[in-house]
């Protein structure tokens, strides 16, 4: 309702501001003086108790440093009413032609953002994942191989880096394009290639069976007694020659731990959880044999029930 | 550490070598046993592989799997994969000699069928040769204190894979104490890795 000067009047005249038509009209004779007023009011209404997920200000995903220009450049969608005019579609498609070069690294990232949703792990080790990747990318080299195995592989070498490896076999359960020797070969791929580039910081140490006590034991529900002592006779399994892979050496542990308490987990159900063969923690059991009561702690079993395990 | 003192300590512990049966540098006469020698020859001319498939005795072809003849011959004990381009390789046998030897005699073979066989560049690609420690061997304190040269996957392979850094042999190390060493071209290489990786495989002994 301000004063402006309307050039048919020749004078100040009072103004009206139409705000359907964004029109601002002399209230005289009715002439338009200014079309097309932008409305700097705030198009929704934000609360303070409204969940922060969907806070209408924030638009697209966080600055992402592994892809080109942080990931924030600017992308045409298909228009959602299914409009098929010519300009919409044809910019889409124009948009969609080759012009984004970060196209599988994206996807890459999404694929092995899935892999890591179906396995349970933090957020630390799906970026480093996404870091081993995008360095391989680099390179080039990896335009033959099985992509799923290699991002199953970036997967498994970022569970090792942080200390908390999954076995192959896990990890094989999860990605279904994959083989264990597979993966195994885009693991040691993926290692060379590293060490080649970066020196010598690709240090992954070898696994030891009490990486992986914890995961299984409170995948089968055992109780905290029953942890405690594995973890403890894995500790002491370790200074032993036994030659098994570390994974069957924990198998074996929790079924001795299982059949001493009063809780008897069935054979069947470790070797699913652990993925080991039921012949093999049978055999790496009967490897164990000998050194049981030193295996376990004193507190958890007597003699004379390590005594009365069967084979 | 071990590591450091991998190449030259051979010599120094010599003198120093005590009257156990395990001393720190193997004494004489204790070589690897050689296992097998793998060859290449060029036969020099283009070979029909359907002619010598059917008319050579003991030979294979299965050309969707593989393109080339492999033909197994009783003495040397030898298997050759022949290809149609005329080279030729060579494996199985136990020595140098013996493989040169199966090399020629397989050649003959071919001769035989009515090619006009040459014996171009024989060269002795891969020695892989055999040693039993007969004591175990700590695989994990292996890896952990020589991680520049192992690796140790026991998901993925049961033995350690031990790279010397100096050559391109390599060397599998077993929790049993037995090793093969593989990836030589000349014997002395593989008597060389092998003195190297004596006194590395006695630290590491996981009995009394």
């Amino acid at each position: 309702m301000a004063d402006l000067f309307c050039p048919e009047c020749k004078k100040f005249t009072e103004v009206v501001f139409d705000h359907s038509a964004g029109d601002t009209i002399c209230s005289e004779c009715g002439l338009v003086l200014e079309a097309h007023s932008v409305d700097e009011t705030s198009e929704w209404r934000t609360f303070s108790n409204e969940s922060a997920d969907n806070d209408p200000v924030r638009v697209g995903g966080p600055y992402n440093p592994l892809l080109s220009s942080g990931g924030l450049s600017t992308v045409i969608s298909k228009p959602n009413g299914g409009s098929s005019e010519f300009l919409s579609s044809s910019l889409g498609k124009w948009q969609g032609r080759g012009s984004n070069p970060d196209r599988n690294l994206i996807q890459a990232f999404k694929a092995i953002a899935t892999m890591s949703e179906r396995l349970g792990l933090v957020t630390t080790i799906k970026d480093r994942a996404n870091e081993i990747y995008k360095k391989i990318e680099d390179q080039k080299l990896l335009r033959g191989r099985n992509q799923d195995a290699i991002m199953a592989a970036c997967l498994y070498i970022a569970c090792r880096q942080e200390n908390k490896p999954r076995t192959v076999k896990e990890i094989c359960s999860i990605v279904h394009g994959t083989s264990k020797r597979e993966i195994g070969r885009a693991k040691e791929f993926i290692v060379k290639h590293l060490e080649l580039e970066m020196g010598q910081s690709m240090e992954i140490g070898t696994i030891h069976a009490g990486d992986y006590m914890r995961r299984f034991c409170s995948n089968l529900g055992m109780a905290n007694q029953e942890v405690k002592a594995a973890q403890e006779a894995v500790q002491k399994s370790e200074e032993l020659d036994i030659r098994r892979s570390p994974i069957s050496i924990a198998a074996a542990i929790i079924y001795i731990i299982s059949q001493l308490s009063d809780d008897k987990k069935p054979l069947k159900d470790i070797s699913v959880v652990t993925r080991v063969a039921e012949g093999t923690i049978k055999n790496s059991f009967k490897d164990l044999s000998p050194h049981l009561s030193g295996l376990i702690p004193a507190w958890y079993a007597t003699e004379e029930d390590i005594k009365n395990l069967q084979p | 550490m071990a590591a450091d003192t991998v190449f030259g300590s051979s010599h120094v512990l010599d003198s120093s070598s005590s009257t156990s049966s395990h001393p720190l540098s193997p004494g004489a006469g204790v070589v690897p046993a050689i296992e097998n020698v793998v060859s290449t020859v060029n036969l020099g001319c283009t070979l029909d592989l359907k002619a010598i498939a059917l008319h050579a005795p003991n030979a294979e072809y299965n050309p969707k799997r593989l393109a080339a003849v492999m033909i197994r011959i009783k003495e040397p004990k030898t298997t050759a994969l022949i290809f149609s381009s005329g080279k030729m390789v060579c494996t199985g046998a136990k020595s140098e000699q013996q493989s040169r030897l199966a090399a020629r005699k397989h050649a003959r073979i071919i001769q035989k069928l009515g090619f006009d066989v040459k014996f171009n560049g024989f060269k002795i690609q891969n020695i892989v040769a055999a040693y039993d420690f007969t004591f175990p061997i700590n695989l994990i304190r292996l890896a952990n204190s020589h991680f520049k040269f192992s690796v140790y996957e026991p998901e993925l392979f049961p033995g350690l894979i031990y790279r010397m850094k100096q050559s391109k042999i390599m060397v599998q190390v077993f929790s049993s104490g037995k090793i093969a060493i593989a990836g030589a071209q000349k014997r002395d290489e593989i008597l060389k890795a092998f003195e190297n990786i004596y006194p590395i495989l006695m630290s590491f002994r996981a009995d009394k």
